[in-house]
C-alpha cells in the first residue's frame, strides 16, 4: 500500500507493508541517509526526528507516524549547503567513518533547538542514544560545543 | 516479527480502543518499542494505536498529578525538571534507555508490560501512585495492588497514573546499572512522610528482584515513629533480605550486597534532605 508522509517538509507517498519499521520504509524508498545499524534501538545510526524529537526509526512502526513530520539529516543541511553542526563535525574531525554521523548530527540538532548552551553533561545526555566506534566521542562533544557557540553568535547577530 | 497482514486501528475514543482489545490477537500500540522486540508475534492480528486518544498529557488538579498513559518517559522527565515536581521520577526515568527511546516509551506501555528492568515502578510505588484502567476490570486501583494481582494480566487500557503530591514527603531513588544507558539491574525507591524530623510513614520498594518487586515492610517499620539516623539505617539494612536472579554479569548474592549498600545510601540521602 501507499501512504503519504511529510519528510523534510515535502509530502511523499511511500510504499510500505503494515508491519514495517520506519527505517525499512525510508531506506527502500531511497532515503538512504538514514543508516541501518543494530536494528534494536541501541546504536542511533537510524535516528530521525519525529515532530522535532529524535527517535530510532528501527523502533518505530511506519504506520504509527503517518501524521508526524519526519526529518532526516538531509532535511537540516546538504553537501552543498551544510548546517553549522555538519560543518563543525567536518572541521573538528568529529566524523571518521561517518556511519554514525547522520544520527549524531540530528541528535545534536534536536538538543541545540531545546538548549542552545548545553553543558558537557547535557551534550552527553543528548547524544546518549548514539554510538560511535571511531572517535571516542571527544571530538563529537567538542564539535557540538563549537556548533552551539556559532549558532548563538549567528542568532545574536541576527537580532 | 509481526505478520504483514496486521490490521491497524486508529480510534479517537478511549472506550472504542478498550472495546477493540477484547478481540483475540488485537493489542495496544503506544510507542511500539515492546512490540518490536525480537520475539514471535504471529498471533498478533491487529494493533490499536492510542496516539489519537488524547492521553499524552501531564496535568495537575489540586495536589494530584495526572500522567496520561500516552505520555512518554521524555515528557515526564521534561515536565518534572521544568516544574521541579516529583523529581524522583525525573531522577529515575532520565536514566532509562536513551534519549531517542525515551521519546517513544510510554508510561502506559511500561506500566502494563512491567519489564524486569523497569525503573518506573519503584518510584511510583514508593509515592503510592494510583492507576486508572478501563477494560475487563475498570476503575482506579493502587499501583501496588495492580502490579501484584491478576489485574495487570487482564485485558485493559491504562488511562492514567495519579500521584498525590505531598510537601511533607522526602523521596529518592537508586538505580544499579553497569553503564548509563544499560538496563538497570535493580531500582530502589523510598518515600518518607515526615512530621518535622520524625518519619510518620515510609514506603520502600525494590524492583528487579526475583519476584519482580518487593516492598521492604520490615525496614519501613524500623523508621516509623523515629528520626532517621545512621544507626537506624544500619539496623534496617540488616533486616533487608532480597532474592535476586543471577545473570551472566552478577551472582544473586552479589546483587543483594550491592542492594544493601544502595539502600543505605538512599536512606542517608533522605536523612540529609531533612536537615
Amino acid at each position: 500500500m501507499k501512504i503519504s508522509f511529510t519528510i523534510n517538509s515535502r509530502k511523499r507517498d511511500l510504499e510500505l507493508q503494515p508491519n514495517e519499521t520506519l527505517l525499512n520504509v525510508l531506506r527502500k524508498n531511497g532515503l538512504t541517509e538514514v543508516k541501518s545499524g543494530c536494528e534494536e534501538g541501541e546504536c542511533g545510526a537510524c535516528l530521525v526526528l519525529l515532530d522535532g524529537k529524535p527517535v530510532n526509526s528501527c523502533q518505530v512502526l511506519a504506520m504509527s507516524v503517518r501524521s508526524k513530520k519526519i526529518t532526516t539529516v538531509k532535511g537540516i543541511g546538504t553537501l552543498h549547503s551544510p548546517h553549522i553542526i555538519q560543518k563543525a563535525f567536518a572541521q573538528g574531525g568529529a566524523d571518521q567513518c561517518g556511519f554514525c554521523s547522520p544520527g549524531m548530527v540530528l541528535a545534536a540538532y534536536s538538543l541545540l533547538q531545546k538548549n542552545p548552551n548545553p553543558t558537557r553533561e547535557e551534550i552527553a545526555e543528548g547524544l546518549d542514544g548514539n554510538l560511535c566506534r571511531c572517535t571516542g566521542y571527544v571530538k563529537i562533544v567538542e564539535a557540538v560545543h563549537e556548533a552551539a557557540s556559532k549558532l548563538r553568535n549567528e542568532k545574536s547577530q541576527a537580532e | 516479527m509481526l505478520p504483514n497482514s496486521i490490521q491497524w486501528y486508529f480510534p479517537t475514543k478511549v472506550k472504542e480502543a478498550a472495546k477493540l482489545i477484547h478481540k483475540d490477537g488485537i493489542i495496544l500500540h503506544g510507542g511500539g518499542t515492546k512490540i518490536l522486540e525480537p520475539q514471535p508475534r504471529s498471533s498478533v492480528k491487529g494493533l490499536v494505536d492510542i496516539s489519537a486518544l488524547g492521553l499524552n498529557y501531564i496535568k495537575v488538579t489540586g495536589n494530584i498529578v495526572h500522567i496520561g498513559s500516552g505520555a512518554t518517559f521524555a515528557d515526564v522527565v521534561a515536565w518534572s525538571r521544568d516544574k521541579k515536581r516529583l523529581t524522583v521520577l525525573s531522577d529515575s526515568l532520565s536514566h532509562a534507555a536513551s534519549t531517542p527511546l525515551r521519546n517513544r516509551i510510554t508510561i502506559g506501555g511500561s506500566i502494563k508490560d512491567f519489564p524486569m528492568w523497569s525503573n518506573l515502578y519503584a518510584p511510583l510505588l514508593a509515592l503510592d501512585a494510583k492507576i486508572d484502567i478501563i477494560g475487563e476490570r475498570s476503575g482506579i486501583f493502587s499501583l501496588e495492588e495492580y502490579a501484584t494481582s491478576p489485574l495487570i494480566k487482564s485485558k485493559h487500557l491504562v488511562r492514567e497514573i495519579r500521584v498525590v503530591e505531598k510537601h511533607d514527603i522526602r523521596s529518592g531513588v537508586k538505580i544499579f546499572h553497569v553503564v548509563r544507558f544499560e538496563y538497570p539491574i535493580f531500582t530502589i525507591a523510598a518515600a518518607c512522610t515526615m512530621d518535622k524530623n520524625i518519619v510518620r510513614d515510609a514506603r520502600i520498594f525494590v524492583t528487579g528482584v526475583k519476584k519482580k518487586l518487593v516492598r521492604l515492610v520490615t525496614a519501613e517499620k524500623v523508621f516509623r515513629g523515629h528520626s532517621i539516623s545512621d544507626e537506624l539505617i544500619n539496623s534496617a539494612a540488616n533486616q533487608v533480605s532480597l532474592t535476586f536472579v543471577p545473570d551472566y554479569k552478577f551472582g544473586a548474592a552479589y546483587k543483594e550486597k550491592v542492594a544493601k549498600v544502595y539502600f543505605k545510601d538512599l536512606l542517608r540521602e533522605i536523612k540529609e534532605s531533612i536537615r
